[in-house]
């Protein structure tokens, strides 16, 4: 009797909300059978949501005028702004939205973005709109590797239109982005890796939202994923300038859509773009980057000595827990220095130095005492040798009384 | 007067004189004048099994018979503790020593037909103690629980399972189980160091008391040997004793030696679900491992066991009465076709699946040892692919 309620709730919940339709009475189909198939296997065909959902008309009469008489609220193919409606009349229903666990403020948030401004402030029909991005009858879920906005789709779905130059050249929105980014450190994790926890398009400027990030909130955009980088950003000199309003923080020294990874000699070329070499500033940059390559050069060093010492027999597994320690201190470096604290970054350096020096040392130490069994052999054997010596002339002198005896 | 003294409060409470005359008898007993250097053999057999016991009590101490702890725990021994890792080598090499000493003991009792009337027995004994230094290397070697011990004993145990009718209730009562787990590693912990040990123990004391009690044997026939008379021959002590000593030391050298020199790895602990590439028993079994390969399942273990039975009757099958092996042609052919045949397929077993160089030239050698010369010439080797 549960499991009859159970379903019966569940089956009957979305069509109390009026989505489910009888398909059988659907006359719409049997002119519009190409859509028909779209919409069927779609997540919204698959909820029973049909035609007239979105261009109103009734499709339960055979009459092509009946079907799309006025009285039928028909709207026939919306426009961008309609569409925008449309899908917030459910999209927008907490009480609809909410049996699927899907948000209810796109529409609130993409009225506050670019896009939205421009389709309702200023009537632009070039911008995207919800069916641009998701699809029209073929919507699938976001979690779907097919749907334009999963992950690994959102830079192509982006440059569908960021890439036309046609579309962006009166808007004065640079055209190279996702060349930029496809060569990018994110770009490559996404589309090489595979890797969909990756920075795409709308990890820094939001989806339904979409805004440049301003100057202002690049660390807050990038502090999403880099934590840690942006709470010791914040610390650093540098930070004070964000105030000021003309300093595009991450920005400045890594860019944006065309992120490198990171290497120390990012110090010779981001700190010149504001800093003479001459200035306390470069220098104690350049410091830092003596740690961090140090550090560096250090941990690559002994791993490279475990690693030989472990292919000669030796155990090293002591000496590789104490090499990870060393290794996550010279990770956090990484974030460390974006406080452009010189002691800070050198209190990590010492620890980094102080492990590797440890499992120098013990490695040695260990093939030391390799060398010094084999040292111990040449005592041992001369021991040996006066001992079978002396036995033998003590048997000679036995054997030769023993004769003279008999 | 502390000897004095000592001797008197024993005096007091025992026959000394009783116990003394027949030690004194068998420390003083001439050996028979062919007694060579090879004749210490024995007694380093006897040394090393002594090696043996110790290292093997000082690896007890650190070593845990479980299959989550025990390669923990030698790895623990080869790091931690005051030259443990010296007694693992010891007690490692020494395994190796021994079964090689025994064997070549073994060899020099057939070579000068000491085995002959009336030693049967001691030879039996000593082809028991031989057989079960075997079975101590066997079980010793899953002790590690590393990768190689562990494949190595899954194929001994299988080879010992397919022996008809007792092959699987064997196979079962030695894993303990259907594979190689846990309680394999405890079955054969408590045959290594407790049932195996004492074992060997009593049958070394018993060949021992035989060899004092019957006397060394020396080079006349069969039924016309004279004892050694007292001034004739040479004195077991001191003059073989200190011949042992010599040989002693140097044993003991090499032992040392090779236990820096040539250390056994402990290589990854056993993983039951990664089978590694080749795996091949210790040497000592190589030969027996490779003859089983070129007969059908069942003929090649009888024909693996047959040796060990030749071995132990072989007393009963040599019936010429001669010692001295220049007398004894079939005998000795017989003895030169065995050593031969132990080498070679031991070499054919080490060289079985695995690819080798000789003068430039890369063989592939397959399971029976036969080598395949590996074509290099990438034209060739695509038509051979087509």
């Amino acid at each position: 009797m549960r499991i009859f309620f159970l379903i019966a709730f569940f089956i009957g919940y979305p069509l109390s909300l009026g989505f489910a339709q009888d398909v059988s009475k659907n006359y719409c189909i049997s002119c519009h059978d190409d859509q028909w198939q779209d919409l069927k296997n779609s997540i919204h065909g698959k909820q029973g949501i049909t035609c007239e959902k979105c261009h109103g008309g009734d499709s339960t009469q055979k009459d092509k005028e009946l079907a799309k008489a006025p009285s039928t609220g028909y709207v026939g193919v919306p426009d961008k702004n309609q569409i925008v409606q449309i899908c917030g009349t459910c999209h927008s229903n907490v009480e609809a939205m909410n049996f699927y666990g899907i948000r209810t403020d796109q529409l609130a948030r993409y009225k506050t973005s670019m896009h939205g401004k421009k389709l309702f402030n200023d009537n632009d029909k070039n911008v995207p709109v919800c069916s641009d991005c998701h699809g029209y009858h073929d919507v699938v879920d976001v979690t779907d590797p097919t749907s334009p906005v999963y992950p690994l789709n959102v830079p192509k779905t982006c440059n569908r239109c960021h890439g036309n130059e046609k579309l962006m050249k009166p808007y004065g929105i640079q055209m190279d982005m996702f060349a930029k980014y496809k060569d990018s450190v994110h770009g490559k994790a996404l589309f090489e890796k595979k890797d969909i926890g990756v920075a795409t398009c709308v990890s820094c400027h939001g989806s339904h939202g979409a805004l440049p990030p301003g100057v202002k909130q690049v660390a807050d955009a990038c502090g999403k994923c880099h934590m840690n980088e942006k709470d010791n950003f914040l610390k650093s000199p540098h930070a004070k300038l964000i105030d000021q309003g003309n300093f595009p923080q991450c920005v400045a020294c890594h860019s944006n859509h065309g992120i490198q990874p990171v290497a120390v000699t990012l110090y010779d070329q981001a700190c010149v773009k504001c800093h003479q070499p001459q200035t306390v500033a470069f220098k104690e940059g350049q410091k830092i980057k003596g740690l961090l390559s140090k550090a560096q050069q250090d941990l690559q060093t002994t791993q490279q000595i475990v690693k030989q010492a472990s292919i000669d027999g030796l155990f090293v597994e002591e000496e590789t827990a104490i090499l990870e320690e060393a290794k996550t201190k010279v990770f956090e470096m990484g974030p460390m220095q974006h406080t452009l604290s010189y002691t800070n970054v050198a209190e990590l350096a010492k620890q980094v130095d102080t492990k590797t020096k440890d499992v120098q040392n013990t490695i040695h130490e260990k093939r030391q005492s390799l060398q010094m069994r084999k040292i111990a052999l040449w005592p041992l054997w001369i021991f040996i040798i006066i001992m079978m010596t002396v036995l033998c002339i003590r048997y000679k002198q036995l054997s030769s009384n023993h004769d003279k005896k008999h | 007067m502390i000897k004095k003294t000592i001797g008197a409060w024993f005096e007091k409470r025992f026959d000394v004189k009783a116990i003394q005359e027949p030690l004194e008898y068998q420390l003083r007993k001439p050996l028979p004048g062919h007694i060579s250097w090879f004749h210490t053999l024995g007694s380093m057999s006897l040394f090393l099994f002594a090696s043996q016991i110790v290292t093997g009590i000082l690896l007890l101490i650190y070593y845990r018979p479980t299959a989550d702890e025990a390669f923990e725990s030698v790895k623990f021994i080869m790091t931690k503790p005051y030259m443990g890792w010296l007694f693992r080598q010891i007690h490692a090499w020494g395994a190796n020593l021994m079964i090689l000493i025994v064997f070549l003991h073994m060899l020099r009792t057939f070579i000068t037909g000491s085995f002959k009337k009336p030693r049967e027995l001691t030879w039996m004994i000593g082809v028991g103690l031989f057989i079960l230094t075997l079975i101590f290397g066997f079980t010793g070697y899953l002790l590690p629980w590393n990768q190689l011990a562990y494949w190595a004993t899954t194929v001994g145990t299988e080879i010992a399972g397919a022996v008809p009718l007792i092959g699987e209730p064997m196979k079962l009562f030695m894993r303990g189980g259907p594979v190689v787990g846990g309680e394999t590693l405890s079955r054969f912990f408590v045959i290594h160091v407790i049932i195996l040990p004492w074992l060997v123990f009593f049958l070394v004391a018993v060949h021992l008391f035989l060899v004092r009690f019957q006397g060394m044997s020396t080079m006349d026939p069969v039924d016309k040997e004279k004892p050694v008379k007292k001034g004739e021959g040479i004195p077991f002590f001191p003059h073989h004793i200190v011949k042992e000593g010599v040989v002693f030391f140097f044993v003991l050298g090499v032992l040392i030696t090779l236990s820096i020199m040539l250390p056994f790895e402990l290589g990854e602990k056993a993983d039951p679900l990664k089978t590694p590439d080749g795996i091949k028993p210790e040497w000592y079994f190589m030969s027996m491992y490779q003859v089983i390969k070129y007969f059908p399942k069942l003929v090649g273990i009888f024909v693996v066991g047959l040796a060990p039975m030749l071995l132990l009757i072989w007393p009963f099958m040599d019936k010429s009465s001669q010692r001295v092996p220049s007398k004894r042609p079939v005998s000795m052919l017989v003895g030169v076709l065995t050593i031969l045949s132990l080498l070679i397929f031991g070499i054919l077993g080490t060289l079985s699946e695995t690819k080798q160089t000789f003068f430039g030239k890369t063989y592939d050698f397959d399971i029976y040892g036969v080598p395949h010369l590996i074509n290099n010439s990438p034209v060739k080797a695509n038509i051979e692919h087509h």
